[in-house]
């Protein structure tokens, strides 16, 4: 057979199961985009409803608290300025089309657009729960390993106790005790603030940030490589007994070489969904550590939000921690069959 | 074999580790404040007193005992974890048997809901729904319960689901057997040990959250527990002096040895179910 023809037979050989894979994507992928709009659809309408919804007059929620104590003919015009006094099917309609062009509304407080609020915020809050769920991912899956081949049943039982006892512990108290150790007796590590306020710029402002990371960070990879752990030993556990692993023995590799080749990569599925699906409940735990460090992320500017019940800040805040974890579940849904072995053939 | 006993030993013991933690704050729970050196709110001494024989934890802002104000959280964050993961069983379990129960489209409705409130980020809408509603314990356990039926109803249909197809509820239903036996008989019995486990993980998750809002300023005004105690210890700069040895880390650990209880009583709860599943789907 000429070489061109076996080349050709190859590259198609090769082109098939790609193919496939990609049609099983799209497969997923059209059942779940729907759930995700219709999800991100139902938040947005809760974030309609729920002001016009709660006992009281909608001013109060919609302008601030004080709103009921200005003048009749002022309270007129704001409502018909906010297009309050219009149907309520029509005011739904233009809330969805001001949030499609990223009208996230007024803060009551700051006199300024949440849009721009956010945007300044975001990025913060991105930064330190990607750094945490990178960090505890690879030290959580790194310590079940070793707890799984140098297992024993005190080790076992005082690893679950232990990992156990680390999920218990509420985060921002762990948060907390970090900041008083490091940040206030040993002075290691700024005290508040996700960047020091004097103007710094280049490599000095990144390390800056760096140095303004590392506690919050420590602190949710600390209240959450428990989790990590337990559910990466439990797969793990559920892989070694698997006859690949006894065969890769009996070739004489090496236990580090079983570990890490054999392993690993099965037990790896169920440890990536897990993380993509616990990116929700990092980025909801950074909100609270957030305010432990006075980091300037959305969690912060929230609970600033609810003390003066700046309702538009807290919503568009809600809203966009919501699409960030439905952003994330896509991307899984996205990466998924690259993990599974059986598509990837 | 092996395996199983060396499993159920482990969770032998963190059972009564539990156990024996959750009782000596259930009864701090049920008797802190007659136990309790001071009464709650009394200013028992000169303010930012240092731990002595007179107050082993020493003095708050204002001059209230701290021990015994830590007694008295006990009740506080007990009462509203169980309640909390009371009512979220109970919604939860309801949703799901309806599910399981009806199938069809009540099914696909629910679940999509149940869909839905999983992938919204729990901590955020709390403080949302929490801002929004009056501050007090009533409002708290709602809106923590809110935050927890769905995967409680996601496990109940899967079990329902699971019961009505075995053999011998087909049996049962062909010699007549109706709903309201059936249920009673058969999937009622069948749910229970799953809900008693999913209320011991709920209890635990429950109370950070309520030590969470508590600790953001969400929680009761009126009511001083756990989560409180650390926010005014911090609002106090109780870190900029020695005072947050006795004053943040004892309310802390509090919380950390309850939930941790409830944890361990729900892993070996779990495990004991997930053998009677394994058991009765193998024969």
């Amino acid at each position: 057979m000429p070489a061109v023809a076996v080349a050709e037979a190859e590259a198609e050989a090769s082109d098939r199961p790609r193919r496939r894979r990609r049609h099983r994507v799209l497969r997923r992928l059209a059942v779940r985009v729907p759930q995700y709009v219709l999800i991100i659809l139902v938040a947005a309408s809760a974030n309609f409803a729920l002001p016009r919804l709660m006992p009281g007059s909608p001013i109060e929620t919609l302008l601030g608290e004080d709103a009921s104590r200005l003048p009749p003919e002022v309270i007129a015009k704001e409502l018909a300025d906010h297009g309050l006094d219009r149907p309520l099917l029509d005011q739904y309609g233009r809330y969805l089309a001001g949030l499609a062009e990223g009208d996230f509304g007024f803060s009551f407080r700051h006199r300024r657009e949440v849009s721009s609020m956010l945007r300044e915020r975001l990025p913060w809050t991105l930064l330190l729960v990607g750094t945490a769920i990178v960090i505890s991912t690879i030290l959580g899956v790194a310590l079940a390993a070793f707890a799984v081949w140098r297992r024993g049943r005190r080790r076992d039982a005082a690893s679950i106790a232990l990992f156990t006892f680390l999920e218990s512990t509420p985060p921002f108290w762990i948060g907390l005790l970090l900041l008083i150790w490091f940040g206030a007796t040993l002075k290691w590590l700024p005290l508040f603030g996700s960047v020091s306020l004097d103007r710094t710029t280049g490599l000095e402002r990144i390390g800056d940030i760096a140095l303004h990371l590392i506690l919050p960070a420590a602190t949710l990879v600390l209240a959450s490589v428990g989790a990590t752990f337990l559910l990466a030993r439990a797969s793990l556990l559920g892989v070694v007994r698997d006859d690949y692993v006894l065969v890769a023995r009996a070739k004489g590799l090496k236990e580090r070489t079983i570990a890490v080749r054999h392993a690993l990569p099965a037990a790896s599925l169920p440890i990536a969904t897990s993380v993509l699906l616990r990116v929700g409940g990092l980025a909801g735990g950074a909100v609270i550590v957030e305010r432990v460090f006075s980091y300037r992320g959305v969690g912060t500017m929230m609970l600033e939000a609810s003390l003066s019940r700046d309702y538009p800040v807290l919503q568009g805040g809600l809203f966009v921690l919501t699409a960030v974890v439905v952003g994330v579940n896509l991307l899984g849904d996205l990466l998924y069959p690259r993990l599974d072995p059986r598509v990837r053939r | 074999m092996k395996r199983g006993r060396r499993t159920s030993r482990t969770s032998r013991t963190l059972t009564i580790v539990g156990a024996v933690v959750l009782a000596v704050f259930g009864l701090l729970a049920a008797f802190g404040a007659a136990l309790a050196p001071y009464e709650a709110g009394e200013r028992a001494g000169r303010p930012f007193l240092e731990p002595s024989a007179d107050h082993l934890l020493g003095t708050d802002d204002v001059g209230h005992d701290i021990l015994s104000e830590l007694m008295g959280g006990a009740r506080v964050s007990l009462a509203i974890g169980l309640a909390a993961a009371a009512v979220a069983i109970v919604a939860g379990g309801l949703v799901g048997a309806l599910a399981g129960y009806r199938r069809g489209a009540v099914d696909a409705a629910l679940m999509r809901t149940v869909d839905l409130a999983l992938v919204v980020p729990t901590i955020p809408l709390l403080i949302v729904l929490a801002s929004y509603l009056e501050r007090g314990m009533r409002s708290q356990i709602l809106v923590v319960a809110v935050l927890l039926w769905a995967e409680p109803a996601r496990i109940v249909r899967s079990q329902v689901l699971s019961v009505r197809e075995r053999r011998y509820v087909l049996a049962a239903k062909t010699f007549g057997a109706r709903g309201p036996y059936l249920l009673r008989r058969h999937v009622v019995p069948a749910v229970t040990p799953l809900l008693i486990a999913q209320f011991v993980r709920v209890v635990s998750i429950a109370i950070l959250f309520e030590v969470a809002l508590s600790f953001v300023g969400l929680g009761d005004p009126v009511r001083r527990s756990w989560g409180s105690m650390i926010q005014f210890a911090t609002d106090r700069g109780a870190f900029l002096t020695g005072a947050w040895k006795w004053w943040i880390v004892p309310p802390g650990l509090c919380v950390a040895f309850v939930v941790c209880a409830f944890a361990f009583i729900g892993l070996s709860l779990e495990e004991r179910v997930d053998r009677r599943l394994v058991r009765s789907t193998g024969t």
